[in-house]
């Protein structure tokens, strides 16, 4: 516990808060913009709508928040060289999982924020209807262990690593990788396409009418499995992390 | 009873890619030493400090600190004693000196109060409300020894502690150095390249190189080995070693001189009588002595730097 208040003391005046929510807001700009003067079957359908556009973008700009994140977190520590001071005051495992914590806690803020947000834009814009709890608490729950699985892997890059443009450049790539698998498929087995997985909602776009229709997805064994794996991904790399940093010499 | 080294390893050795960089070390250091840990650069005086800081696993070889078997599960326990600074100084360049320490106090569990002494002790305490990033290098390196010396320590680590340090910072360090044991009763460990340096801080020696403990003993034992000798110059040297021997003395040959132990005045002019009655033609008569330079060199080979 002591070693996770210092982990936030640690982040004062490096303003990870401000560069977490400025990425945001460029989500909420895009959420305004893209969602204004909705027609009469968007008002109808908003509160499910929103629950398929969240998570799309959430996976195109997600793998290069979290890798910022991660970095922000980890590179106070190269810059300094303390982890050679800190791991013989803390077992290096306590380390890790002190700034894994931190970072997780921030990501559960932050996405409590957007949460909140597109919630109230739906109001804003007049969505028939209320949000569906069950849904959109099942969706953030997904989203959150969705990206800690991304953020433990760049964490794991970025304490590993003293350069940060390894993991910047890998969450970059992350971005790539989940954006084109979204043209390919509905779901996927590799971490950076937990956010499609995740998305609860798919749509059928009917080109005549120009019409989305959005509905709840009934999931396949295959897209459960993938579901699945999101944890599993989770957990792989928090284990992973917590080990090679263990093991690394000083 | 001899009261228990703090420090006491057991052939530690390290491979780092097939390539020993510490061999079978056998260091000990007794309580209320400054220990001066002396090597030339790549010796291995790093790496076997991060080992005894469980900073780098040991390839083989075991560690014990206040008389108790350092293993993984103990480490942190048993360091909660110890202050470090290994290398440079490690430090949160957006935080301020005296928000450094409260990390460093924090986690060693140790009383707020010892953030202020530190800070007078290392003379930082009109800066502690800086950013650490706006220190110079020798304000980071006394913040360091300010963090290893929060919580008052037994036993103190210290890796090349004047690294970057101007000549009166260089001054200032050795002098802080020398009254931790009388001061505050903390044992020192401090590693460095230069003789000079520890010569005049240390009190205990150990000098290592290529990854060897190639000498462990007092440093007055150190300056003990500094021989002193007498080299004759002389334009008949068999004649001189025959009736040296004849003397019972041991002679060296180093060109044109001989070498042989340093004697007392009546013996020298007694010999010097000898040799001019036996016809012998004495060009230079003189005392030699083998400097701590020299026995540094011999031990740690010529090429190294000091």
């Amino acid at each position: 516990m002591k070693t996770l208040q210092l982990e936030f003391y640690k982040i004062k005046r490096r303003k990870i808060w401000l560069t977490v929510f400025a990425m945001l807001a460029v989500q909420m700009l895009w959420g305004m913009w893209a969602l204004r003067n909705p027609k009469d079957w968007e008002l109808e359908c908003g509160w499910t709508a929103l629950l398929y556009m969240v998570p799309i973008v959430d996976g195109v700009m997600m793998p290069s928040i979290m890798s910022v994140l991660a970095s922000r977190l980890a590179d106070i520590e190269h810059k300094g060289n303390t982890y050679k001071q800190l791991e013989t005051l803390r077992s290096a495992g306590s380390l890790y999982h002190a700034k894994a914590l931190c970072g997780s806690i921030i990501i559960a803020v932050m996405f409590v924020v957007q949460s909140a947000f597109f919630i109230t834009l739906g109001y804003y814009l007049g969505y028939m209807g209320h949000p569906d709890v069950k849904y959109y608490l099942l969706s953030y729950v997904l989203k959150l262990v969705s990206n800690l699985s991304l953020f433990l892997l760049q964490l794991l890059l970025s304490m590993l690593f003293a350069n940060q443009m390894i993991p910047l450049v890998a969450g970059l790539g992350g971005s790539m990788v989940a954006l084109l698998l979204m043209f390919v498929s509905r779901y996927s087995f590799l971490p950076w396409g937990g956010n499609l997985s995740a998305a609860l909602v798919w749509m059928d776009w009917d080109e005549a009418t120009r019409i989305c229709t959005y509905y709840y997805r009934d999931y396949s064994p295959a897209e459960m499995a993938a579901v699945a794996c999101i944890f599993v991904w989770a957990i792989v790399f928090y284990v992973a992390g917590r080990i090679l940093f263990a093991r690394k010499n000083i | 009873m001899a009261a228990k080294n703090l420090i006491e390893t057991h052939n530690l050795t390290k491979v780092y890619s097939k390539v020993r960089c510490v061999n079978s070390l056998n260091m000990k250091v007794p309580p209320g030493a400054v220990y001066g840990f002396l090597g030339p650069n790549g010796a291995g005086k790093s790496t076997t400090l991060k080992m005894i800081l469980g900073l780098a696993r040991p390839t083989e070889g075991t560690i014990t600190l206040f008389g108790t078997p350092m293993n993984e599960k103990n480490r942190i326990r048993l360091l909660t004693d110890t202050g470090s600074l290994i290398e440079s100084p490690s430090y949160y360049g957006h935080l301020s000196g005296e928000e450094n320490l409260h990390i460093i106090q924090t986690l060693k569990g140790c009383s707020p109060k010892d953030i202020d002494e530190v800070l007078k002790i290392v003379r930082l305490s009109d800066a502690k409300k800086k950013l650490v990033g706006h220190y110079s290098l020798g304000m980071k390196q006394r913040l360091g020894l300010a963090a290893a010396l929060l919580g008052f320590p037994k036993l103190l680590i210290l890796d090349e502690p004047t690294n970057g340090l101007d000549p009166a910072g260089i001054q200032e360090m050795r002098e802080l150095i020398c009254t931790l044991p009388s001061q505050y009763g903390i044992t020192v460990v401090v590693s460095s390249h230069l003789l000079s340096e520890i010569d005049q801080m240390a009190d205990y020696v150990g000098i290592i190189r290529k990854g060897e403990l190639v000498y462990q003993d007092t440093l007055a034992s150190l300056h003990a080995h500094a021989k002193q000798q007498i080299a004759l110059r002389t334009g008949q040297p068999a004649t001189a070693i025959s009736l040296l021997h004849q003397d019972g003395i041991e002679v060296e040959q180093e060109e044109d001189y001989l070498l042989f132990p340093l004697m007392d005045d009546a013996y020298i002019g007694h010999l010097c009588k000898r040799l001019v009655e036996q016809n012998v033609t004495l060009y230079r008569i003189e005392k030699r002595e083998k400097s701590l330079e020299d026995i540094f060199l011999s031990l740690t080979g010529k090429e190294s730097s000091l």
